[in-house]
């Protein structure tokens, strides 16, 4: 009986949880969509800030990483494909397991590990030092101040790196194409455009739109939740890695099963 | 509707108490802090909180801010019930209010200058080259001309702190708080922050909320002082009366007598071998 | 706050009513540095004769106008300061810097 207590008191803290990251997500979103029309100010320029750090500093690494990741996922396709003779295929098994899955999810790992950590070291140094408390007497909202922005840079930049990250996995499935499975660079980029529905890429961008939602919003509860000292910021950095890592597999697997149900029609 | 600047100047229509509070009760994490506090402060004085550390002095400040939600009683500043009024009204007072952190709580990412233009920037319509003045007009106030440009991070203790005032008085507040103003500084810099407040009062008739430990400076700057003690007012009164007071708690304060020794024997072997309540619980209440 | 201007000897003369505060240094500002840098007036005088309160905004605007002046190789006067904003003006260390009259009369004959 008590195993199943503790399921259920684990059941609710998570829904708890859950509760706690859609209501933070939906005040960045008020201050976002709806603060401005009621004389609150957007504030774009802290948005293009973020954006840059979180997006635009993201680009050496992540095409470094979705470079191997293609030329892995090649290698791997084409143990399997050359027993049946079909290793032409691997361009295809390539572009689709990047653009439908690894692309979206490699580049919410690396920008888990750049931003979602840096949001709550951030505003966990910021709460324990009572930034967020000055914030709050001097009549700025903390959210539309600090956590909205994030909202936003996140939102735009996490589609527009997943489709530099398609690319690079494409990139580095050529690499193998080109060295070992007889393709020229342009026959295997068009057998790759080939595979290819709009659908696909889709279904991608919308699973990272939801990430850079999740991520935001884990990295900034988890900052804004440090509670005590230095050390506990720390700890909210660690938590925001972990849970972000888990809550962003888990909005993978819900719409993965979304796109699969509604796309046998 | 935009949240006007309107009135954003001192509004000498409101002649009743800045701050009152009535039956004030805060709790935190179950525990409550302070036990239904009780007292006024009038426009232009200068009240000065006292108290040992943990006596709830810190979280009388946060509440009196608006960090803290008061579990019962209210905190009435400029006539509204503080923690009865919407979001948007809570705002237009807090405009008014000036509050220095005790550790300078000043933003790591903005320059010192930046910091300063903030809430100006952020609630009035001034050009830029006003509001680069009046940077400049506050940083020389609290002795920091020319560190405009520098970042917290390269400012000492003492000068976080004043650049934490000139912070708290870019909007000349009609109210301003200090947490600690003068705990770890040297004593010029120190009786620096003192004058100040003293010539902000003149000026400006400014309320002046005060908490410290520093008896000195406390009797220099306070028109009345009050002693908080475990969550409660022990004693209120002017400077005048607080020295000659024969309440034993304010005589202890004031002549720094040490905390008498635990008596009886029986106790104290009764308080060190006592199973401990649920670990966490004790921490809690420190520091706030 | 209400500005009306007249002309004076040498120069015009603003007349300033009512509180110089967050919300109204802008529009004495705006008034001060037209007077001065487009109409390029040889002497403004400044009447706070009828000013309760300045807050620092409008000390900062006042400065503005006095470098706009100073610039412009014009005069920037004040006068009619009452208790209130002449402590301002000692807490901004600023009674040196401007020059300040008591009445309408001495700083019209300086």
């Amino acid at each position: 009986m008590e195993f199943f207590g503790k399921i259920g008191s684990s059941v609710e803290g998570g829904l708890a949880y859950v509760g706690a990251l859609t209501s933070l997500a939906g005040r960045a979103a008020y201050f976002t969509f709806i603060g401005p029309f009621q004389g609150k100010p957007l504030r774009f320029q802290r948005a293009v800030s973020q954006a840059m750090e979180a997006g635009v500093r993201a680009l050496p690494i992540l095409s470094l990483i979705t470079f191997f990741i293609g030329l892995i996922l090649a290698l791997q396709a084409a143990y399997e494909l050359r027993r049946f003779g079909a290793i032409s295929f691997v361009a295809s098994a390539v572009a689709l397991s990047m653009t439908r899955e690894l692309g979206p999810l490699i580049t919410a790992v690396i920008v888990i590990g750049r931003s979602g950590s840096a949001f709550a070291a951030e505003l966990g140094t910021m709460r324990v030092s009572e930034e967020i408390d000055a914030l709050e007497t001097m009549a700025i909202n903390p959210v539309s101040f600090l956590v909205a922005p994030k909202f936003i840079a996140m939102i735009l930049m996490l589609p527009c790196l997943t489709i530099w990250a398609n690319f690079m996995g494409i990139l580095g499935g050529s690499l193998f194409g080109v060295a070992q499975a007889d393709f020229t660079f342009p026959r295997y980029i068009i057998a790759s455009l080939d595979a290819l529905f709009m659908r696909d890429v889709v279904t991608g961008l919308i699973k990272s739109f939801m990430f850079g939602v999740t991520i935001t919003a884990v990295g900034c509860l988890e900052g804004l939740n440090t509670t005590g000292g230095a050390e506990q910021v720390g700890r909210s950095t660690t938590r925001a890695v972990v849970m972000s890592i888990f809550l962003v597999i888990l909005v993978d697997l819900v719409f993965t099963m979304l796109f699969y149900f509604l796309g046998e029609h | 509707m935009a949240p006007s600047v309107e009135n954003l100047g001192v509004d000498e229509s409101f002649d009743g108490p800045m701050i009152s509070l009535r039956d004030l009760r805060v709790s935190y994490t179950g525990r409550e802090i302070l036990h239904g506090i009780n007292f006024d402060v009038q426009r232009g004085e200068t009240l000065v909180i006292l108290g040992g550390s943990g006596s709830g002095k810190s979280t009388l400040l946060r509440t009196l801010v608006g960090l803290e939600k008061p579990t019962s009683g209210q905190v009435w500043i400029r006539g509204k019930n503080f923690s009865a009024i919407s979001e948007v009204e809570r705002d237009e007072i807090r405009k008014r209010l000036g509050m220095s952190f005790q550790g300078g709580a000043l933003f790591g990412s903005m320059t010192v200058g930046e910091n300063v233009a903030l809430p100006l920037q952020e609630h009035t319509k001034l050009e830029p080259t006003t509001v680069e003045i009046m940077v400049r007009l506050k940083l020389d106030q609290v002795g920091l001309s020319g560190f405009e440009d520098f970042l917290p991070s390269q400012l000492s203790g003492g000068m976080k702190k004043r650049a934490a005032v000139a912070r708290a008085l870019a909007m000349d507040p009609e109210i301003l708080f200090f947490d600690e103003p003068s705990a770890g500084l040297d004593p010029i810099i120190a009786a620096g922050i003192d004058q100040l407040i003293l010539e902000l009062k003149k000026a400006f008739h400014m309320t002046i909320i005060v908490v410290t430990h520093e008896l000195a400076s406390a009797f220099l700057i306070a028109d009345r002082m009050v002693l908080i003690n475990k969550g409660d007012v022990v004693a209120l009164g002017t400077t005048e009366e607080m020295k000659t007071s024969k309440h034993p708690r304010v005589r202890q304060f004031l002549d720094r007598i040490p905390e008498p020794a635990v008596a009886q024997e029986l106790d104290y072997l009764q308080m060190l071998t006592e199973p401990s309540s649920k670990s966490g619980e004790g921490r809690q209440g420190k520091s706030r | 706050m209400q500005i009306a201007a007249r002309p004076a000897t040498g120069g015009t003369i603003l007349d300033i009513t009512g509180d110089i505060d967050l919300a109204h240094s802008p529009a004495m500002r705006k008034a001060l540095l037209q007077e001065i840098r487009e109409k390029k007036t040889p002497k403004v005088f400044l009447n706070l004769e009828k000013v309760r309160y300045i807050d620092s905004s409008g000390i900062a605007s006042l400065v503005e106008g006095l470098k706009a002046s100073r610039d412009q190789g014009s005069r920037l006067i004040l006068y009619g300061l009452s208790k209130t904003v002449r402590e301002v003006m000692e807490l901004s260390r600023l009674q040196k810097i401007f020059e300040i009259h008591d009445s309408e009369a001495q700083a019209l004959a300086s």
